[in-house]
């Protein structure tokens, strides 16, 4: 048959027509989660890429600290401005629908998934910095994973069994939505373990000297918090003086010049690096006024906090007036640095501590006492250090934290209240009906 | 192709043999006394044939003097000559004039309207031309039975929304597939400031051959993953051989807009705006002449809209605002075409030019193009051809509707503020209420840009009779220029002496496909194959920049920007590669079958469903040639049929499947973190569709129609579905939730009278009923919850239904606005002024129940009238702006006049409530206060033409002068401006029937000469 030569030949032209690698087409704005984690170089920009996650306004950028000042407000603070889902924190009365509880989750948990991509791909980086670059996305997931659990469930019980609902810990990461992505909550003792044995071998990993990221001392930093907040005196005393000991670190002489810095000071240990191009400070968008760049003036400071200062306080010059109310000049002005844990914390700790073992505190809690333009004082009792603590780290996002640990009261709510513990958003209970919601939801 | 289809046609006129005696000469012409070249000359009851040459000129051989020949040319009526006695014979044939025979171009070919089984709706030249409209889809407008298409506003060049058979998903497109000469046009706008802008305004619609839309599945199955909102197909045209002709024609008219709204003049302003500051110090229990009374307060800003005077006193007019936000506007189109050809080759060259100018002030677009198609035939059996058009359009755009800025805002200043003041300087705030759109008109310009060039090449190689092979490649080279520049005094560049942005633009689109094309005839048996690929790619890119600071607003260009402020690149890939078949056969014109199959893979999906497969099947029975009804002589043509087919939408984004990082930036230094999480097994939108038929004809054909019910099913539809955020990723697409679209399509086109005086009726109606059936697992609504706007998509509901709280008037005691509770199990009539205890309620469909249209010719000797009105039912349409210039004087908008029936004293029974100036009242966008029924019939289109008898031409073949009028009459019940409106910033899938100070449509008047020589 003739017709059978041309078909034969016609079918060869269709065919080289056609080829199916034309349809392999990488995008070019974004790179494919293949490529991302396949060499040294991308495996570092993915590691930057947490900080990044990290610096995102639902978890250090601001406004989970933010968050905290609001939910211990107890007087000291006052919401005004107009959006309804910090009011409610204010008030005490969210839902699981609240914008800023679920932003902070996500935020948070996507951190955690990219630490987990770049310990997913450690063998690719090269020797000589797999321990820094796996010391840093352990650190950042552990930090995540520390404040969620302190956010999402019932307080840390020193002592107890701890079997109280905590939060999902996840330790691997994501490439695909299968069943074990419907994750149960674990308990809040398998979060505090999974945090301990993280920021430990971080701790190990970690050098000395890592410009603005994490580095060995941030890690004892943050164990010597975590230790505290579960009453382990000892080992957060131990944690906190490898910082100060380390001659690293020392105190900002002008406690005023510890703010609104482009750059981190010399007391910060780690925090958060804010410029006009990147990097985010939500604290001053509702701290500030719109003349420095805030918003309306959102949180005003009540004279109950500010009685609580010497009048001869530095700490107490720092405060101005604007929009009609007092203010915290610690978030004044736009495109600045969050220091989020520094010096004077570990100093605080390590009197906390020392106080609590009995042992004499002067020397620490004086550190940061004649800073602010005190007196030195002898034989401080833990409640000066308490209340040193509270007014030198005020609206840094301690304040409920620091209620729960101390298992005092905030509005008439005890420490361990339903409603000082944020729900589970319901856009996440809905997504993944293995989620239990907290009580009072 | 034409030649394979006539060869075709010879095939089935010439049955068993016969001797040749003598020979026959002859020429075959149409009624004009034109040539008609390659018509078919078959001598009757033999095998004997042939075909006229360049001149129409034939020479057959007939066995004697009862020889009887059949004279058929595509589009002409079939003749048969009786030869008796003479050697020669001249055969005039008529053009064919009913439908059932016409030939339409389906996907990848042509075919015969008797002999189709699946459901194709044409559009020729005549539906379209010379039409004073923008763009091709405007065009088409009512014309096609189920084929809705929407402008979304009277700005010109704006987006046309076309929808064929319903809105067909919520997350990826809903328009259909655009093919011009084969290749894939795109649909999305590209330029950035203003509205967004149809991209197809650039094409000539006058070079247009044919329009064919693919509406059911058996018709679109064959373009596969790009078929599921059907298929348009645009055929341009080609030259025919014979004498060059060539024609020239102009037009030239104005265009106003279809309606204006009414608004309070200064001394109604000052009553109402007064009374409403009283009713609130009376609220309040505040004195008038206190001095923090809301009195005192409207006083000072009558005194501030005055430009700081007491003229508001007076209650002159000082400003019709509505009128400045239009414009005279007047329309001028040239096209010169001309064609022609010998025996080789065959040409069709155009070239066109014009402009119109939109309603609105300083809305204005220019276009121009050219084309040339050649069709060559380089061997008996190669022909090869180009069609090569390049295009441009330049366009002065206005803002979006919900910019200050655009015109139409400009209704909400009041009459009491003069527009200049004493210097002749455009008054701004704070003496204008808001910004001055007017400073834009003077101060700013949008100009976007766009240049196209289509190019294809064919060949077309004839094996055998039967078997050939058809290569094609297309290029589409579409750029648009987007320069915005803003001088110091509008609102986007006061605050940084001067503000532009130039952006670029491009895309390059390459299409390539093969067809090997069998056919072969045998007794009664007709049977055809065709085997294709395709290969289709796309690169999308775009530049821009940005800067500030401009020493002077004549400074056009970023040249002279002093500050940089912001530049970015990005580039887009996607890619489809396809394999498709069909069979089709028929016995005897009688029993049709027809199958075919795409196989798709794309760039846009996942992994593990690159490729999908889309098979239809159709059929068809004939049945009037069935013997008991050949010689019914009312039931000339009935065929009934019914297909079944599955199609695809990919039109849902690039690397939607892939996992995907984000380059970011943390402490100067650049990163990625996680951006998308991969899926796979993400793939198309599938539609699976039914369609029943039937193909009528009355008295022998003079009265045609057809009548279709379809039932189309899409699933898989494309949505971002919620995942657990413990992940890192809050969201995934993937395929999920169903949607349904049934309905009813009649058309009917009939020749009324035929003979000196015509009147020939085409008529189509189509009732569409949608429905979302599934949404994701638990989810049975999608809102986004905000309080201006009401469309939602809801389970069981038709997509973007209305949803919100039914406004139950005003209670007559003391003028508060109610709405209905509508609690579960309560009252049904119970009402409150709380508009927070009203619970949400379905509130009408924004989408039409009926589309249609119909249209009229009438034509007597040299004058042809046509008539054609076009009209929807049964939508609603939410008149979003009305809560601010309809809020019984909530605010100082300048309110329509219906306001002034506002509820004034006990015992009031209005619909307006009371009005409070700085209170809710009723100000509220999310309830049925503000919806109108939407139903119009328009005039869409009334032509009246004048040939000039031929004894008056001189050295012209022929003149006729023309008036063409427009959306010249609507009737409606809409009380916002015109109802073919959507909003042009939410025009999305769920979002149909928003009117917010969108421009109506225009009304347009034109008169024009067309010269043929």
């Amino acid at each position: 048959m003739k017709n059978l030569k041309y078909i034969l030949f016609s079918g060869l032209l269709l065919s080289s027509v056609a080829c199916d690698k034309k349809l392999d087409i990488e995008p070019l704005q974004s790179v494919s989660e293949n490529l991302a984690l396949d060499t040294d170089a991308n495996v570092k920009l993915v590691l930057q890429g947490a900080y990044d996650n990290i610096s995102r306004d639902g978890v250090f950028g601001g406004n989970m600290f933010r968050d905290a000042e609001l939910a211990g407000a107890d007087g000291e603070v006052r919401w005004v401005g107009t959006f309804g889902d910090p009011r409610d924190i204010f008030n005490h009365t969210m839902d699981a629908g609240n914008f800023d509880a679920d932003n902070t989750w996500g935020d948070a948990y996507a951190t955690i998934n990219s630490a987990n991509n770049v310990l997913s791909a450690i063998s690719v980086v090269n020797a000589d910095d797999q321990d820094r670059v796996k010391g840093e996305a352990l650190f950042l997931r552990a930090v995540c994973h520390y404040e969620l659990v302190r956010i999402f469930g019932k307080p840390f019980e020193a002592g107890g069994a701890n079997s109280q609902l905590g939060v999902p810990v996840i330790l691997t990461p994501t490439r695909g939505v299968t069943d074990a992505s419907y994750v149960s909550r674990n308990t809040v003792a398998e979060v505090y373990a999974a945090v301990r044995e993280d920021l430990h071998e971080a701790l190990n990993l970690l050098p000395e000297d890592n410009d603005v990221f994490a580095n060995k001392y941030a890690a004892a930093a943050l164990l010597a918090r975590v230790h505290l907040t579960k009453g382990e005196n000892a080992e957060a005393l131990e944690h906190a003086e490898i910082v100060i000991n380390s001659g690293v670190y020392s105190l900002v002489s002008d406690y005023e010049d510890l703010w609104n810095q482009d750059d981190n000071t010399e007391e910060t240990i780690f925090g958060m690096q804010v410029s006009n191009q990147d990097g985010a400070n939500e604290l001053v968008t509702f701290f500030s006024i719109p003349e420095f760049g805030g918003r309306d003036g959102d949180i005003e400071i009540e004279q109950k906090h500010l009685d609580l200062y010497d009048p001869s306080d530095a700490r107490l010059a720092l405060f101005y007036d604007g929009n009609g109310a007092t203010r915290t000049g610690k978030w004044r002005d736009q495109y600045k640095n969050i220091p989020v844990i520094r010096l004077a914390e570990m100093y605080l700790i390590a009197a906390e501590c020392q106080a609590r073992l009995s042992q004499n505190a002067d020397d620490y809690y004086n550190a940061v006492h004649t800073r602010a333009g005190l007196a030195a004082k002898t034989n401080v009792t833990l409640n000066d250090i308490l209340l040193e603590r509270r007014l030198e780290l005020a609206f840094e996002g301690h304040r409920i934290h620091d209620v729960k640990r101390l298992k005092g009261s905030v509005d008439g709510l005890n420490y361990d209240d339903d409603k000082l513990v944020f729900p589970i958003p319901s856009r996440e209970t809905e997504a993944n009906p293995n989620l239990q919601q907290n009580d009072g939801y | 192709m034409k030649h394979l289809f006539t060869l075709t046609m010879l095939c089935l006129m010439m049955t068993m043999s016969a001797f040749a005696q003598r020979a026959v000469t002859g020429k075959v012409t149409d009624a004009a006394g034109e040539a008609l070249i390659g018509a078919s000359v078959a001598v009757k009851n033999t095998r004997i044939g042939t075909i006229t040459d360049i001149n129409g000129a034939f020479s057959v051989q007939v066995a004697d003097n009862n020889a009887v020949l059949t004279v058929s040319y595509t589009g002409y009526e079939s003749q048969e000559v009786a030869v008796g006695a003479n050697t020669s014979v001249t055969v005039v044939l008529t053009e064919n004039q009913n439908v059932i025979n016409e030939v339409v171009v389906i996907g990848y070919g042509k075919q015969i309207r008797s002999t189709l089984t699946g459901n194709i709706a044409k559009l020729t030249n005549e539906n379209v031309k010379g039409m004073p409209v923008v763009s091709l889809e405007q065009a088409m407008q009512g014309q096609a039975a189920g084929v809705s298409v929407e402008s979304v506003n009277g700005k010109v060049g704006a987006a046309a929304r076309v929808r064929v058979r319903g809105v067909g998903s919520i997350n990826a497109g809903t328009e259909p597939l655009f093919v011009v000469d084969g290749i894939p046009l795109s649909k999305d706008a590209r330029n950035t400031y203003g509205a967004a802008m149809n991209p197809l305004a650039d094409l000539n619609f006058n070079d247009i051959e044919s329009i064919e839309v693919l509406k059911d599945a058996s018709a679109k199955a064959i373009y596969g993953s790009r078929g599921s909102n059907g298929v348009v197909l645009i055929t341009t045209k080609s030259g025919k051989s014979g004498k060059g002709q060539i024609e020239l024609d102009m037009q030239y008219g104005f265009s106003k807009p279809t309606r204006k709204r009414e608004f309070l003049n200064a001394a109604e302003f000052v009553e109402l705006f007064t009374e409403a500051a009283n009713n609130s110090d009376d609220l309040e229990g505040v004195a008038y002449d206190d001095p923090n009374s809301w009195t005192e307060f409207v006083n000072g800003r009558f005194r501030r809209y005055s430009g700081f005077n007491d003229d508001w006193m007076t209650g002159v007019d000082k400003t019709n605002w509505q009128d400045e936000a239009f414009q005279d506007a007047s329309i001028y189109n040239a096209q010169l075409s001309m064609s022609g050809g010998n025996e080789k080759m065959r040409y069709y060259i155009s070239a066109n030019a014009g402009f119109n100018d939109g309603i609105l002030v300083a809305n204005h677009l220019s276009k121009d193009g050219a084309r040339m198609n050649l069709d060559f035939d380089a061997t008996d059996k190669l022909k090869v051809g180009v069609n090569f058009a390049v295009s441009r359009t330049d366009t002065r755009t206005v803002s979006d509707d919900n910019a200050f800025s655009t015109p139409m805002q400009l209704v909400a200043l009041a009459p009491i503020t003069p527009k200049r003041d004493e210097d002749g300087l455009l008054y701004d705030r704070p003496v204008t209420t808001y910004y001055n759109g007017l400073i834009d008109v003077e101060d700013a310009t949008r100009k976007v840009l766009s240049s196209r060039t289509l190019a294809n090449v064919y060949g077309d190689y004839s094996f055998t009779d039967n078997l050939g092979l058809r290569v094609e490649a297309a290029a589409n080279l579409y750029n648009v220029r987007d320069e915005a520049r803003f001088g110091e005094r509008t609102d986007v560049g006061n605050d940084s002496k001067g503000y532009g942005q130039s952006v670029f633009a491009g895309a390059t689109d390459y299409n390539t496909n093969a067809v090997l094309h069998w056919n072969k005839t045998f007794d009664s048996h007709d049977l055809g194959f065709d085997l294709g690929t395709e290969y289709f790619k796309s690169n999308n890119n775009r530049t821009s920049v940005e800067g500030e600071q401009f020493p002077t607003d004549e400074l056009k260009t970023l040249a002279s920007a002093a500050l940089i402020i912001a530049g970015t690149s990005s580039e887009d890939n996607y890619s489809f590669l396809s394999y498709f078949g069909r069979a089709r056969y028929n016995f005897d014109r009688k029993y049709l079958f027809n199958a075919s199959a795409r196989v798709d893979g794309s760039s846009r999906f996942g992994e593990n469903k690159r490729y999908a497969f889309f098979p239809a099947f159709s059929a068809g029975w004939v049945a009037s040639e069935e013997d008991f009804l050949t010689d019914n002589s009312t039931l000339s043509f009935l065929k009934v049929r019914a297909s079944w087919g599955q199609s695809g939408n990919a039109d849902i984004g690039n690397f939607r499947a892939l996992g995907l990082y984000a380059p970011g930036s943390y402490n100067g230094g650049s990163n990625y973190t996680p951006e998308q999480i991969a899926n796979p097994d993400l793939t198309w939108e599938k539609s699976t569709e039914l369609d029943f038929g039937i193909d009528w004809g009355l008295f022998n054909n003079r009265i045609s129609g057809e009548i279709d019910y379809y039932i189309k099913n899409t699933n898989d539809l494309l949505q971002e579905v919620p995942i657990p955020a413990t992940t890192g990723f809050r969201t995934q697409w993937r395929n999920i939730g169903e949607l349904e679209n049934k309905g009813w399509e009649f058309t009917v086109n009939s020749n009324n009278l035929v003979g000196e005086f015509k009147w020939t009726t085409s008529f189509n109606i189509a009732l569409n009923k949608n429905k979302v059936v599934a949404l994701a697992d638990g989810q049975d609504i999608i809102d986004d919850g905000g309080s201006r706007y009401l469309n939602v998509v809801k389970v069981g509901s038709p997509i973007g239904v209305f949803y919100g709280a039914e406004y139950a008037g005003v209670d007559p005691d003391n003028g508060d606005a109610l709405w209905y509770v509508h609690e579960e199990g309560g009252d049904p009539n119970a009402t409150t002024n709380d508009y927070s205890e009203a619970n949400f309620v379905e509130l009408g469909s924004p989408l039409p129940d009926l589309i249609g249209g119909i249209g009229n010719t009438f034509s007597w000797k040299g004058l042809t009238l046509d008539v054609r009105f076009q009209g929807v039912s049964g939508n609603q349409i939410h008149r979003a702006g009305d809560i601010f210039m309809s809020c019984n004087a909530c605010w100082f908008d300048n309110q329509t006049r219906d306001q002034l029936d506002r509820w004034q004293n006990p015992g009031d029974v209005t619909d307006v409530p009371e009005a409070r100036l700085g209170y809710s009242n009723g100000d509220i966008g999310r309830s049925s206060r503000y919806l109108s029924d939407g139903s119009f019939l328009r005039l869409k289109n009334v032509t009246l033409a004048y040939d000039l008898p031929a004894n008056l031409l001189r050295g012209v073949r022929s003149i006729r002068l023309y008036a063409t009028a427009t959306n010249l009459l609507t009737f409606t019940k809409y009380d916002g401006w015109d109802p073919e409106v959507t909003t042009d910033f939410l025009a999305n899938n769920t979002t149909y029937g928003i009117d917010f100070y969108s421009a109506p449509q225009p009304k347009t008047i034109i008169g024009g000469i067309r010269v043929g020589f």
